[in-house]
């Protein structure tokens, strides 16, 4: 290759502005939050005052981030296995071969590229009280009103269910590119073998894309033990806390009740609690090498 | 036909249904005449109106938030375009250890919690006068889109072949020249979908904006959609008819360039 000036500091003309924007925006802004979880500070352009691990020990103590915590491990764990088993089975539907199999496909994508105020918006409006089509439909068939956000429990069952809904896509996207890796002889061996089509999927499809789920389930599961959206749009955290996680929390704790310590505090423990899960999944099924 | 291929028909069927009847009953909701909006629910459309529609550009501010929208999903795109496949291809082209390094790191960028960032961020704008600003809003956006950036493009660079590179070089063309004239032309897929991607989180991110934008005129769609939902009467055309035109840009990216979205997702394009 040419040598010259120019190929030694062109690579560093390249990488740098993404690397300050990286620097000034993502990982000063990160240790600034875990510093300011360290300090109390009431409003934005208050002076941080040095409480030490206060923020902390206040948080033990309450119930509200106990019951966050809680919220929040109930809340990814239903999704993450809801959306992984229906991805699943979409993707072996969309692995046969029928006619408008790709238009199916198309569909199935849909909600997965819907922005969440639209999804959050289309549910409400099917499940709203009293007009709801949902609603509706189970007033005629149970004869009663049925208050979805109305009990901890039901909220709780709505805001997993929507979510399922919306990224179950993602799953059932990546499963089927995995399936079609898969190669047609293998199929064909477990056939004449006897083996019916549950053994087949045991014994073929999944040791086959074992890489693949395990990404599958890794990045899910960060993704929905982060999200904040859905269920902030869906309940707010209501009824009383019910649906309320530690995202949601920290969101509270800084923009309405103005504790920026307690919401950075807040955020620092879910990162630090969310790698420690990471490194954990990582340790039971280390990824191998791409 | 088969039992088998009945089931195959009945499953293909109840996922569409299950995958497509809200967005069909949000377009349904946006059209239908207020009469009989509160009814007893007919699945058939109609009957029609455009009133939601007019109402909602004429009367509301959602001109302004879409405008907003525009403004700040065409400003993260083209950014994150440029930054990332400048970043990306030094290091798919670098030989030293660290540039890994970086690839790593925007990895690991996918696990921090949102509010991790987008609490430093407004405390940081709120000092440099950037809190409540659409540029604020882009740069967080940027924050999720940089790194989504780099990870792709990276994987394009990586497997792009050198000696056509070298060719050019030895032909007498610059670095830069090569770039702009090899290497970026013959990686516009991968341009295409990460500029497909980077719209889409920065077009449809609620979270960001509701924490970093406040003001009645600097709102995106999203943000404003969602007010709405927090008003004291409820109303569902409009809410619906607001939805509906979000929605369409991005079904019209689904139909016309799912190649590269689904091709995207694949190669590691991915939205939380």
């Amino acid at each position: 290759m040419l040598g010259g000036r120019s190929r030694r500091w062109l690579p560093v003309l390249f990488l740098a502005p993404g690397a300050l924007l990286t620097l000034v925006c993502v990982l000063l802004p990160v240790l600034y939050a875990v510093q300011l979880s360290f300090y109390r500070l009431e409003s934005f352009i208050g002076r941080p005052a040095w409480v030490g691990v206060g923020n902390y020990a206040q948080l033990f103590q309450e119930a509200r981030f106990w019951n966050a915590l809680a919220n929040g491990f109930v809340y990814s764990l239903a999704t993450i296995v809801l959306q992984v088993a229906l991805g699943i089975v979409i993707a072996l539907l969309l692995n046969e071969v029928f006619p408008g199999r790709a238009l199916l496909q198309g569909l199935t994508v849909i909600p997965y590229v819907l922005p969440t105020v639209v999804v959050a918006l289309t549910w409400r409006w099917l499940l709203d009280g009293s007009h709801g089509l949902i609603s509706q439909w189970a007033r005629a068939l149970i004869g009663a009103n049925v208050g979805w956000f109305d009990s901890g429990g039901m909220a709780m069952a709505v805001v997993v269910l929507v979510s399922v809904w919306m990224w179950t896509p993602f799953v059932s996207t990546a499963f089927l590119a995995a399936l079609k890796t898969i190669p047609g002889e293998l199929y064909e061996a477990a056939r004449v073998d006897g083996a019916n089509a549950w053994q087949r999927f045991a014994y073929v499809v999944i040791p086959s894309v074992r890489p693949v789920l395990i990404v599958i389930v890794l990045l899910r599961g960060i993704w929905m033990f982060n999200k904040f959206d859905i269920v902030w749009l869906l309940t707010h955290g209501g009824p009383l806390e019910a649906t309320e996680h530690l995202p949601i929390l920290s969101y509270v704790l800084t923009f309405s009740l103005f504790d920026i310590g307690g919401g950075a505090a807040v955020a620092t423990i879910s990162f630090l609690f969310l790698a420690g899960i990471v490194s954990l999944y990582l340790w039971l099924f280390p990824m191998e090498e791409a | 036909m088969s039992t088998r291929r009945v089931l195959l028909y009945v499953a293909a069927g109840a996922v569409a249904v299950y995958s497509g009847f809200p967005v069909y009953w949000m377009f349904v909701t946006s059209v239908r005449d207020p009469k009989h909006l509160f009814g007893p629910p007919a699945l058939r459309p109609g009957p029609f109106t455009l009133e939601y529609f007019s109402a909602l550009l004429g009367v509301t501010d959602f001109p302004r938030y879409f405008a907003n929208s525009v403004i700040v999903a065409a400003a993260t795109t083209l950014v994150t375009l440029v930054v990332s496949a400048l970043m990306a291809y030094a290091v798919a082209r670098s030989r030293s250890r660290g540039s890994r390094l970086v690839v790593l790191a925007m990895l690991y960028g996918y696990m921090l919690p949102p509010l991790l960032l987008a609490i430093p961020l407004f405390v940081m704008f709120t000092r440099v006068g950037l809190a409540d600003t659409l540029v604020g809003l882009i740069i967080s956006h940027l924050t999720i889109t940089l790194p989504l950036g780099v990870w792709l493009l990276w994987g394009f660079f990586k497997n792009f072949p050198v000696e056509l590179e070298e060719a050019a070089l030895v032909d007498g063309c610059s670095l830069v020249g090569t770039l702009w004239r090899i290497t970026l032309p013959l990686s516009l897929p991968g341009l295409a979908t990460t500029g497909i991607f980077a719209f889409l989180l920065s077009w449809t991110d609620y979270t960001y904006a509701l924490m970093m934008v406040s003001s009645d005129a600097r709102k995106t769609v999203p943000l404003g959609l969602a007010a709405m939902m927090g008003s004291y009467d409820l109303r569902w055309g409009e809410m619906m008819a607001g939805s509906v035109i979000i929605t369409v840009p991005l079904l019209l990216i689904l139909a016309f360039l799912s190649r590269w979205f689904v091709g995207g997702m694949t190669a590691g394009a991915l939205k939380g």
